[in-house]
């Protein structure tokens, strides 16, 4: 495959640069005035509110630093810190930002979404995880957030029914389990307070991932949402796909198996059998042989996924199957010496048809 | 450089600013999309790289702390940031010393107490040294850290004056010491300059540092030219992150 | 290795809640400094200081050696810190903590980069030979305070010093003996004094020459040096709590008034010194016993 060297993307500094160098210019002359007084007040124009509004129509982002609102009706919440009673006040009201990003109001709640954040975990996720540690009645699991998450010997299905007590013969054997480097998909279960997350498998929905391949993207490209286990019929002979789309940003793609299904001869397993049926072969760390023509197809799931969330586009199943047959699509046309990959241009022609519009511009165009 | 030609009887420096003129400060935030939180600064030709980590689960057991999130930073110049090439020894103490500056002014700004059992790496690359260096790196690490979403009380926003003593000549009234904002290399290397650094561009400074003797009336001046400098950079700097916070917005409203 | 051991929290209380009373636990005000005490060796070069219980000792020797290439005209000086177990068990040899570069580069700053020696003087031959003056500074006790009292021991010690006379005849360069000729001392162009100030309650107290305890219980500190005709020559406040331009400034202004004290005392300690040993060596001179 011949080397491509992509030409760099279209970057969006000069608006930037006009509104840096505009505000400098305001600042400066208001300076020279000002000579070399410590007052703050008289030399600096409060250019920032001011210039904003003349350049009309922003959007409400702030940024740390800034106050929110002074009205003591409200109550703050995530990403704001009240801040400290100034002379003449005697509770200090005004509520300030901590992070850049959205302001949101839910009832009587002030809160600040940062643009970018690490997952931070919360009840009823579901994650995917790698094994980091292995203590001596839980292990620590690596989810892509500001600490490790938790998973306690006693939230998982041994082998044998949820019913059977836990011996010390399974702290023995706690490595039969899960090793260190072993990935997982499970849910969060509780938090403890310092926000660390505690999570659990108890369903043969959850447990031991195999027979895949792992994608780690933004956390933001993926919400929550009602399902995050799909699965992709495949061109190309290669099978049924399934995709974990982990909350944290992990996801699994894998060959759907009869086991990765939580169902047994094609009907679902009740709670009151679940006993019965949980057997050794959850905990087999031994990939099943999956075919060319399937590896081909689940690496070009994951590329499809990867260029979705570089485009800030939602992950779901409608998108992704979308995408997905753009991609085929483009393989089927032979482009000669152009991108074949879909990490660049090709990921974006595949999003854009995908999606019916230029991403870019943001108009639509005819498909 | 003769000392001389270092301000011009006009009022001019060697490189055409006024006393009071700050060089062109441009920065882009998320240069680096693999780090949590990332800057480019350009500011004159000093240009600094920085990428933030974090908050992550500390990997030196000694770094846990219940009480809140520990700051670590890291400082590399390098080897042809210089007008001569020198490559650094690790450990070098000047520069385990703006380690240290960087990391205790931070760990003030950066709300610590939301991430406890944590730490947040913060690591910089100097490219280009051309004066203010700390200073940059402040502004630097504060961009990538409102890149990442670290909640901060506020901007951190640095600074530098220097101070240019006026030899009187014939005329003994034209004798005094001007400030002068925001120092070149050449400028550092033959004036006495002082970096200042403010949480939010107000008059409480957090960082402050001078390496060489200056009168102490003197000071007064250019400690408030400095601070008069932190708050055009902090409305500089807004811009930047506004500017870029509504690309974001943009781009996933679509 | 044991790490320093932090006051337990109803001393923490208690300290703080005295600041706020205005009260210190040893009774200073918030702007003296302990008890100061300085004496010199019987060789030149050596001073002693008693800073309250801190306890530090700074002494100078000087040999001949090769200039640096790229500053063939300057002497080499060099001073060296290191904290041992014997100031304090939370220090160890061997490793630099934080808290070790930190004194070493605020020594440096302080001393060495200001010029408080005129490193040309120091010239012997250009190029080729030069005197290299090294002072090494030992930490006896450590009760708050390091860097202050070690840049006082080095400043008296390198007042106090005097190095071996040279003659220089053509190619050959003679080091005459201390005994042979008068030795003659270096030549120090300003003398720089340091004055660390640490602050508690939101920048609300400040006070100067913290003890251990104060020390560990700060919220930020800020180490300013300044010699007597009022040059500032360096300021190191390395982050830590925010406080307001003025206030910094009116440090800096006490700290004055403080730095001339204690140069004024350095002074005299160094005269009185010079007294004793002349009126020692007199005796010596003019004295008829044997030694039994």
């Amino acid at each position: 495959m011949p080397i491509s060297i992509l030409p760099p993307r279209r970057a969006h500094t000069s608006k930037v640069a006009e509104f840096s160098r505009s505000s400098y210019d305001d600042d400066r002359s208001a300076a020279e005035e000002g000579e070399a007084d410590v007052d703050m007040e008289g030399d600096i124009p409060m250019s920032g509110a001011l210039q904003r509004n003349k350049r009309g129509g922003r959007t409400s982002i702030v940024t740390p630093g800034e106050v929110v609102t002074d009205d003591p009706q409200w109550m703050r919440g995530h990403g704001t810190y009240l801040a400290v009673a100034e002379e003449g006040e005697e509770v200090g009201t005004r509520i300030v930002a901590t992070v850049a990003g959205t302001v949101t109001k839910v009832n009587k709640l002030l809160s600040v979404k940062p643009l970018r954040a690490r997952y931070t975990p919360d009840i009823g996720d579901l994650v995917v995880g790698r094994i980091m540690e292995v203590q001596s009645k839980r292990w620590k699991v690596d989810i892509n957030s500001t600490q490790t998450a938790h998973l306690l010997l006693s939230s998982i299905n041994l082998p044998g029914g949820i019913l059977r007590k836990r011996t010390s013969t399974d702290e023995l054997q706690i490595r039969t389990f899960f090793s260190e480097g072993d990935l997982l998909v499970a849910e969060v279960q509780s938090l403890f307070q310092d926000g660390a997350a505690s999570l659990h498998t108890r369903s043969l929905k959850y447990g031991k991932l195999r027979n895949g391949y792992f994608v780690k993207v933004d956390a933001k490209g993926i919400q929550r949402s009602k399902s995050h286990v799909l699965t992709l019929a495949t061109a190309n002979g290669g099978g049924e796909v399934d995709v974990i789309l982990g909350v944290n940003g992990y996801v699994w793609i894998a060959k759907k198996t009869s086991l990765s299904d939580g169902k047994k001869d094609g009907k679902e397993v009740s709670i009151t059998r679940l006993e019965e049926e949980a057997s050794e072969a959850i905990y087999s760390s031994v990939n099943e042989f999956i075919a060319p023509a399937t590896r081909r197809e689940i690496a070009r799931v994951g590329n499809c996924v990867r260029a979705l969330v570089r485009h800030d586009v939602r992950v779901d199943e409608e998108m992704l199957n979308a995408v997905y047959e753009a991609a085929v699509e483009e393989s089927m046309e032979e482009r000669g010496d152009a991108d074949e990959s879909l990490d660049g241009d090709g990921g974006r022609r595949c999003v854009e048809k995908a999606l019916g519009l230029d991403l870019f511009s943001g108009e639509f165009k005819d498909k | 450089m003769s000392r001389h030609e270092l301000l011009s009887p006009e009022g001019l420096r060697i490189d055409g600013r006024r006393w009071n003129e700050l060089r062109l400060f441009e920065a882009r935030l998320s240069t680096t999309t693999a780090a949590d939180g990332s800057s480019y600064v350009e500011w004159g030709n000093t240009k600094i790289i920085c990428t933030v980590a974090g908050p992550v689960e500390p990997k030196m057991g000694s770094n846990r702390s219940q009480d809140g999130a520990t700051v670590v930073v890291e400082v590399c110049f390098a080897a042809f940031s210089g007008n001569d090439r020198k490559k650094r020894a690790r450990g070098d103490k000047r520069v385990q010393e703006m380690q240290t500056a960087l990391q205790r002014t931070f760990s003030e700004a950066i709300l610590t107490q939301l991430h406890p059992r944590s730490e947040i790496l913060i690591t910089l690359h100097i490219l280009s040294q051309d004066g203010s260096v700390l200073a940059a790196c402040v502004n630097a690490c504060t961009l990538a850290l409102v890149d990442a979403g670290v909640p901060m009380s506020d901007y951190v926003v640095a600074c530098t004056a220097g101070s240019y003593f006026v030899r009187g000549g014939n005329n003994p009234e034209d004798e005094g010491e001007d400030p002068l904002l925001d120092m070149n290399n050449l400028e550092e290397a033959d004036l006495p300059s002082v970096t200042v650094g403010t949480i939010g561009g107000g008059e409480k400074i957090t960082l402050l540092q001078l390496e060489t003797k200056v009168r102490l009336e003197k000071l007064e001046g250019m400690m408030a030219v400095a601070l008069d400098g932190c708050g055009k950079l902090r409305e500089l700097m807004d811009e930047i992150v506004r500017a870029h916070g509504n690309e974001v917005v943009r781009r996933i409203a679509l | 290795m044991p790490r320093e051991l932090e006051p337990s929290t109803s001393e923490k209380t208690f300290v703080l809640e005295a600041l706020k009373q205005k009260l210190r636990i040893d009774g200073r005000d918030f702007e003296s400094f302990r008890g100061l005490e300085l004496s010199f060796g019987e060789d030149y070069g050596l001073a002693d200081v008693q800073l309250g219980k801190t306890r530090v000792l700074a002494r100078v020797s000087a040999e001949v050696a090769k200039p640096f290439s790229d500053r063939p005209f300057d002497g080499i000086f060099q001073i060296t810190t290191e904290l041992g177990p014997m100031a304090s068990p939370a220090f160890e040899t061997g490793r630099q903590t934080e808290q070790e570069v930190l004194l070493a580069r605020l020594i440096e700053k302080a001393i060495r980069r200001s010029g408080a020696i005129d490193t040309e003087s120091l010239c012997i031959v250009a190029g080729q030979k030069c005197w290299q003056v090294r002072v090494d500074v030992h930490f006896l006790h450590h009760d708050g305070g390091l860097v202050d009292a070690s840049c006082i021991a080095v400043v008296a010690a390198l007042q106090h010093f005097r190095r071996p006379d040279v003659s220089v005849e053509g190619e050959k360069i003679i080091i005459h003996t201390l005994t042979e000729r008068v030795p003659v001392p270096l030549s120090i162009l300003h003398v720089p004094i340091c004055v660390t100030y640490s602050f508690y309650h939101g920048g609300e107290i400040s006070l100067v020459d913290a003890t251990l305890q104060e020390e560990q219980l700060r919220d930020g500190d800020m180490t300013i040096t300044l010699n007597k005709f009022g040059e500032v020559c360096q300021i190191a406040k390395a982050g830590g709590l925010p406080i307001g331009a003025l206030a910094l400034l009116q440090c800096a202004r006490v700290a004055l008034v403080k730095v001339q004290e204690i140069t004024a005392f350095i002074q005299k300690r160094l005269e009185e010194d010079q007294t004793l040993r002349t009126r020692r060596d007199n005796l010596l001179e003019s004295t008829a016993e044997n030694p039994r």
